[in-house]
C-alpha cells in the first residue's frame, strides 16, 4: 500500500467526498427542470461530475506505483499560524504590534535566531507602515485601541 | 495595417503617455521583472497580491500595470535560471537547460543580454498578432449566443485542464471544484444563497483576492521554503560582458523569429500558454539543427528561441481574453476578474465600447516592452544582488502583505481567515500534484458558464440538442469531444506502457 500513488489516491478520495457533500447539500435548493433551472441544477450536476472524476483518479492509482507524498508540516504550521495571528490580533493590536507577532511567528519555519527574528519584525512593521498606511492611506487600527483611547 | 488600428494605436498612445498611467506600468514591469527574477514568487501570486490594490485605481491604470507584472515577469523568469540554474516560473524552466552552461562558461552576461533581445523581439510580434487577430474575432463573437459561449467556455475549460497538466483527469476534477466554488453566493436568477452555511461574507461570493492569494501565494511561500538553500551567483556580470559577437547574434536572429511564431501560436490558444510556447520552441529548434548535441551545453539559440516563445505566447494570451472575455489561463482569469472588479464586462463589444481600454493596453504594451529593455540590460546588476537576498527574510514580508492585501478588500479580517484556509488546502494539493491554475479558471468562469446554461435552455425550451444544432456551437462541442477522446487515448497508452515495463522488470 505504501508504495502506490498516495497522492492521487487521496486527492480522488477527497473528491468523491466533495462530490457527494455536493449532491446532498444541494438538495436545499430547488432543481427546477432543464426549461426552467433552478439554483439547485448546477451544483448537483458538478457534484455526480466531481464523483466521477474522484473515483477515475483514485481508482487506477491503487494499481500502480508512485512518489511518496512530502510534506513541510513545520513550514505549513508556522506559516498559516502566522497568517491566523494576523487575522486575530489585527483588530485589537493593531498593525504595528500584529505585524511583528505575526513576522516573529511565521519566521520560526526557518532558522532564524531570535533577535534576528524581532529585528525582521520591526523592519517589515516599518515597510508596512511606510507603504499602507503613508503610501496608500489604507484604513485600519495602527496601534492596540487602549493606547489610542 | 488599415487606418483604424493606426488611430486605435495613437489613441491608445494618448491614453498611455500621461505621467499618472506611465507610473502605472512602470511599477507594473519594474515589479514583473522582480518577481521573475526571484524564484519563489511568480507573476499568480504577484497579481493576486496586487489586485486589492488596483481597487483604488483607474480601470485602464490598473490593468495595465497588472498585465506590466505578467509579461515583466517573463523577462525577468530567465536570469535566476541562467545564473542559479534555478527557474524563476515555469516558463523559464528552458531557459537552464542552455542558459546555465552559458553562464559556466563566463557567458553570462551575453546570455543575460541576448535573451532581453530575444524578449522583446518576442513581444512585438505577439503584440502584432493580438492586434490583427482581435478585432476580427470579436466580430464573429458578437454573432454569438448564449449556447455558443456555454459551449466555448466548455472548450476553453477542458483545453486548459486536459493540455497544460500532467494528468488530464486531475486538471478536469480542478476545474470542477472551481466551478462549484463559483456557487457560493447568491444566485443571479433566483435569489437565493448558496453554499453560505450561515456565514454572512459569503452571501457575496468567494472573494476572487482571497481564492487566488490562498492558491497560489501561501503554497508557494511554504513549498520554498523546503527548498531554499543559500544560493550561489555564477560570476560577475558587467556591461561590457554583455556585448554579443556578430556570429552571437547572427545565430540567434532566426531562432527569435521561429519561437515568436511558435509562441504567438501556442498563447493564444486556451490552455496552452508561455511555458508549453517555450518547450515546444526549443524542441523545434533542436530538430532543425545542423549539430543538435550542442543543445544543453551553451548553445545560443537554445535560449533565445524559448524566450521569444514565452514572451510572444503572454501578448497573444490576451486574445482570448480581450476578444470573447474567455481567459485561456489563471492568469488571464484574474485580468478578467481585475475588468468586473471595476465594472466592465469582458466580451467581443470590449473593444468597441472600451477603445480607451483596448488600445491603451496595446500601447502599454510596446511602452512598456520598451521600459524592459531599458530596464534590464543596465540593472542586471541589481537583479543579481537581489538573488543573493536569503529567502527566509523574504517570506515573512510577503506573508504580511498577502494579509495587508486580502484585509483591503473590504477592510475586514474575514478575508484573511478565508486565505488560511484555502491555503492550507491549496498546500495540501500542491502536496499531493493537484495544479491549482484550473481552479482558478473554473471559479471565474464558473457564474458566466452557469448563467449562459440556463439561459440557453430556457431558449431552446429544455432542449439541450440547441448545444448541437447551432453549427458555431456544435464545433466548440466537436473539438472538446475530440481533445477529451485524444487524451484519454494518451492515458491510456502511458498506462499500458507502464504496466509493460513493470512486468518487464519482474521477469
Amino acid at each position: 500500500m505504501r508504495d502506490k500513488d498516495i497522492g492521487d489516491i487521496i486527492g480522488g478520495l477527497l473528491l468523491v467526498a466533495l462530490g457527494i457533500f455536493a449532491v446532498i447539500y444541494s438538495q436545499n435548493y430547488n432543481m427546477g427542470r432543464l426549461q426552467m433551472m433552478g439554483p439547485g441544477f448546477f451544483p448537483r450536476a458538478l457534484g455526480y461530475i466531481l464523483i466521477v472524476l474522484g473515483i477515475i483518479i483514485a481508482f487506477p492509482a491503487f494499481l500502480r506505483k508512485g512518489p511518496a507524498v512530502k510534506v513541510n508540516y513545520k513550514g505549513a504550521f508556522w506559516v498559516i499560524l502566522g497568517l491566523l495571528t494576523f487575522a486575530f490580533t489585527l483588530d485589537h493590536l493593531g498593525l504595528i504590534l500584529t505585524t511583528v507577532l505575526a513576522v516573529v511567528i511565521a519566521s520560526c519555519a526557518s532558522t532564524l535566531g531570535w533577535l534576528s527574528k524581532l529585528y525582521l519584525g520591526v523592519s517589515v512593521a516599518a515597510i508596512t507602515y511606510a507603504i499602507f498606511i503613508l503610501g496608500l492611506s489604507m484604513n485600519m487600527p495602527v496601534w492596540p485601541t487602549l493606547l489610542t483611547l | 495595417m488599415d487606418v483604424s488600428v493606426i488611430d486605435g494605436l495613437l489613441g491608445g498612445l494618448q491614453t498611455v503617455l500621461t505621467p499618472q498611467i506611465l507610473l502605472y506600468c512602470f511599477f507594473g514591469v519594474f515589479l514583473g521583472t522582480l518577481v521573475g527574477v526571484l524564484p519563489g514568487i511568480g507573476s499568480l501570486a504577484t497579481i493576486s497580491l496586487l489586485l486589492p490594490i488596483t481597487y483604488h485605481l483607474p480601470p485602464v491604470g490598473a490593468i495595465i500595470m497588472l498585465a506590466g507584472v505578467y509579461y515583466g515577469a517573463q523577462y525577468g523568469g530567465s536570469t535566476a535560471s541562467i545564473l542559479l540554474n534555478l527557474p524563476g516560473h515555469a516558463a523559464a524552466v528552458i531557459a537552464c537547460l542552455d542558459g546555465n552552461p552559458m553562464a559556466k562558461q563566463g557567458k553570462a552576461g551575453i546570455a543575460l543580454f541576448m535573451t532581453t533581445i530575444a524578449s522583446f523581439v518576442g513581444s512585438m510580434i505577439g503584440l502584432v498578432a493580438l492586434i490583427m487577430f482581435s478585432p476580427a474575432i470579436a466580430q464573429l463573437g458578437l454573432k454569438f449566443g448564449a449556447a455558443e459561449y456555454f459551449s466555448m467556455m466548455l472548450l476553453g475549460l477542458i483545453a486548459a485542464s486536459t493540455l497544460a497538466s500532467g494528468s488530464p483527469a486531475k486538471g478536469l476534477a480542478m476545474v470542477a471544484v472551481g466551478l462549484l466554488l463559483g456557487t457560493i453566493g447568491t444566485d443571479v436568477d433566483s435569489g437565493t444563497i448558496r453554499f453560505s452555511f450561515g456565514v454572512l461574507e459569503l452571501s457575496d461570493g468567494l472573494s476572487l483576492v482571497a481564492l487566488a492569494m490562498g492558491l497560489f501565494g501561501l503554497p508557494e511561500i511554504i513549498n520554498s521554503l523546503s527548498n531554499a538553500q543559500d544560493t550561489k551567483v555564477q560570476g560577475k556580470v558587467t556591461l561590457r560582458s554583455m556585448i554579443p559577437s556578430r556570429q552571437e547574434v547572427k545565430q540567434s536572429a532566426m531562432p527569435m523569429l521561429r519561437g515568436s511564431g511558435v509562441g504567438g501560436f501556442f498563447g493564444a490558444l486556451p490552455g496552452t500558454g508561455p511555458a508549453i510556447s517555450s518547450f515546444m520552441a526549443y524542441a523545434v529548434e533542436k530538430k532543425i539543427a545542423k549539430d543538435p548535441s550542442r543543445f544543453g551545453k551553451g548553445a545560443i539559440e537554445g535560449v533565445t528561441a524559448p524566450e521569444s516563445a514565452n514572451n510572444a505566447a503572454a501578448q497573444t494570451g490576451f486574445v482570448p481574453t480581450l476578444s470573447l472575455g474567455i481567459p485561456g489561463d489563471a492568469i488571464m482569469a484574474l485580468m478578467l476578474g481585475a475588468l468586473i472588479i471595476h465594472g466592465i464586462q469582458p466580451g467581443p463589444m470590449l473593444i468597441t465600447d472600451q477603445p480607451a481600454l483596448f488600445w491603451g493596453l496595446i500601447a502599454s504594451f510596446i511602452v512598456g516592452n520598451i521600459m524592459l529593455v531599458i530596464l534590464n540590460i543596465p540593472l542586471i546588476g541589481l537583479w543579481v544582488s537581489i538573488l543573493k537576498i536569503p529567502y527566509r527574510l523574504l517570506y515573512p514580508a510577503i506573508l504580511i502583505f498577502i494579509c495587508l492585501g486580502t484585509y483591503s478588500v473590504t477592510n475586514a479580517v474575514f478575508n484573511i481567515y478565508v486565505v488560511a484556509i484555502v491555503g492550507a488546502l491549496g498546500y495540501l494539493m500542491l502536496v499531493l500534484r493537484f495544479d491549482a491554475a484550473p481552479l482558478l479558471l473554473g471559479f471565474v468562469l464558473g457564474p458566466l458558464m452557469e448563467e449562459n446554461l440556463r439561459r440557453a435552455m430556457r431558449l431552446s425550451r429544455g432542449d439541450p440538442m440547441t448545444f448541437l444544432e447551432r453549427p458555431i456551437s456544435a464545433s466548440f462541442i466537436a473539438v472538446a469531444a475530440a481533445i477529451l477522446l485524444w487524451s484519454l487515448f494518451t492515458v491510456f497508452k502511458k498506462f499500458l506502457r507502464a504496466r509493460a515495463a513493470e512486468q518487464d522488470r519482474v521477469m
